[in-house]
């Protein structure tokens, strides 16, 4: 898994990415996210699909060539 | 000198003893209104055996199944006003676990108290609290409410109760990250597929299409293309709520599916599920009530094909799993901090963990960049590797290469 910081709120997380379908993200303090934030408790959280902006961060760093996609 | 051929290596399966230790968290025993018969019920669950019982209000209690007195079997007792009283000697424990009377005795003993178990009424259904530990369930681990119970608009639930012996509940955990299973097992064509663990909560978003080349007259085949939604989450170890939302020819249908389970033994659980459906808008409360029950059966007709799975399959401690497959390892990790102490459980087992397959995101991916491309007036007029064989095929025959 590759490191990577939210553009937004620089929140540091680890990204995978299989190919371009697949994403996974392992986060170490969600509670740091400010979108996350915005969320009343960990029952909400949980069921949030993602951050906009650490999804934005990602597609970014991908066609930047900092996250490696293997070829298809 | 051997050498280890690598096409001649089979993976076996392993599997060590599963735990004797049961999971900390709230488990559901069954809807409440079985419970509510003015009779004590017996329940086998967590190594032992308890006893279920409803005081004069209708609350229910769930207490140590065998009287401490002389070891009688309290589910074949009596319930008498707020107490359930033993068959043995007609001793008296009410829903605290204290022991109220002895109608023989002057005196009950100081220390006549057996164990109660923290319980909930909630959605319906009742359940129960274990911690291997003792200690009370924290707040924040209180089962979440389903809005549309109760509402006259959707239909009371359906129940369903399966033991299964020579296997242990983390076996149907497991389904959570298995996206591949929706074609097999559920004829459905995952076109996005996420999975978010964090805290105690365990979460499985899908969108999926009918296979069109299937019709078993599962909810999951329909003759629309649109796909069906899930929104599906464990809240702590052994209780899953899931909402649907299928087309069909009569709109779009809502539907609640409740999966979960509790251990009997090590080798042995309960499972149950339960389904209640929106009624249709522009039907009698009538035909609403049959459509709905029949849409419920499609729903568990479709559970039914994970569960034939579930009875069969062996217990194994080391998937091997390719690319495609969901993220097993994380959610095994996550699993794991129901079963030891509170004080041991890691960050890695709690901190939010998103896995995500999205067909459609790839072809957005590439769709952004075109449209970035087009709003900043750039255009592609020249490719390198066109200049670069046009330029090969306008040399002159002989000139490079010996």
């Amino acid at each position: 898994m590759q490191p990577l910081d939210c553009r937004r709120c620089g929140n540091h997380v680890l990204v995978k990415k299989n190919s371009l379908a697949h994403t996974s993200v392992q986060w170490t303090e969600a509670t740091r996210c400010v979108e996350f934030a915005r969320t009343p408790d960990l029952t909400a959280r949980a069921l949030q699909h993602s951050c906009d902006q650490m999804r934005e961060s990602i597609d970014n760093a991908v066609r930047a060539g900092r996250i490696e996609v293997p070829e298809e | 000198m051997t050498s280890i051929q690598s096409d001649t290596e089979v993976r076996v399966i392993e599997s060590v003893a599963p735990p004797t230790r049961f999971a900390r968290g709230w488990h559901c025993l069954g809807l409440i209104d079985s419970f509510r018969d003015g009779k004590p019920h017996s329940i086998e669950a967590f190594g032992t055996k308890l006893v279920v019982f409803a005081d004069s209000r209708g609350k229910l209690n769930v207490l140590n199944g065998y009287c401490p007195h002389m070891g009688g079997d309290l589910s074949q007792g009596t319930v008498k006003g707020d107490d359930v009283a033993c068959p043995f000697h007609d001793w008296r424990w009410s829903g605290n676990g204290r022991c109220s009377s002895i109608p023989y005795a002057k005196r009950v003993p100081p220390r006549a108290r057996t164990r109660s178990w923290e319980v909930r009424e909630r959605n319906g259904q009742l359940f129960v609290w274990n911690d291997p530990q003792g200690n009370p369930p924290p707040p924040e681990l209180e089962i979440p409410e389903i809005a549309a119970f109760g509402d006259p608009g959707w239909t009371t639930w359906t129940w369903n109760t399966l033991r299964i012996d020579g296997s242990h509940c983390r076996e149907i955990i497991d389904n959570v990250v298995d996206m591949a299973h929706f074609f097999y097992i559920h004829y459905a064509f995952p076109v996005y597929f996420k999975n978010v663990f964090e805290g105690h909560i365990a979460s499985q978003h899908m969108n999926a299409k009918p296979r069109k080349d299937v019709d078993v007259g599962t909810n999951y085949s329909n003759t629309d293309d649109t796909p069906n939604r899930s929104e599906a989450a464990y809240y702590g170890p052994s209780y899953m709520i899931d909402y649907l939302w299928s087309p069909s020819s009569m709109g779009e249908i809502e539907t609640v599916l409740i999966n979960c389970h509790y251990p009997v033994s090590p080798t042995a659980f309960v499972l149950q599920w339960g389904v209640m459906v929106k009624k249709p808008q522009g039907l009698t409360d009538e035909e609403a009530t049959g459509m709905a029950k029949a849409f419920a059966e499609g729903v568990e007709l479709g559970f039914v094909q994970d569960v034939e799975i579930w009875r069969n399959k062996t217990k194994i401690d080391n998937p091997l799993l390719c690319e495609e497959d969901g993220p097993v390892y994380q959610l095994r990790r996550w699993y794991e901090q129901f079963y030891v102490d509170v004080e041991d459980v890691t960050p890695e087992m709690t901190q939010r963990f998103e896995f995500e397959i999205d067909t459609e995101r790839a072809v957005d991916f590439w769709k952004k960049e075109v449209e970035e491309n087009l709003a900043a007036g750039r255009f592609v007029t020249s490719d390198p590797r066109i200049e670069s064989y046009k330029a090969s095929q306008a040399e002159p025959a002989g000139v490079g290469g010996a």
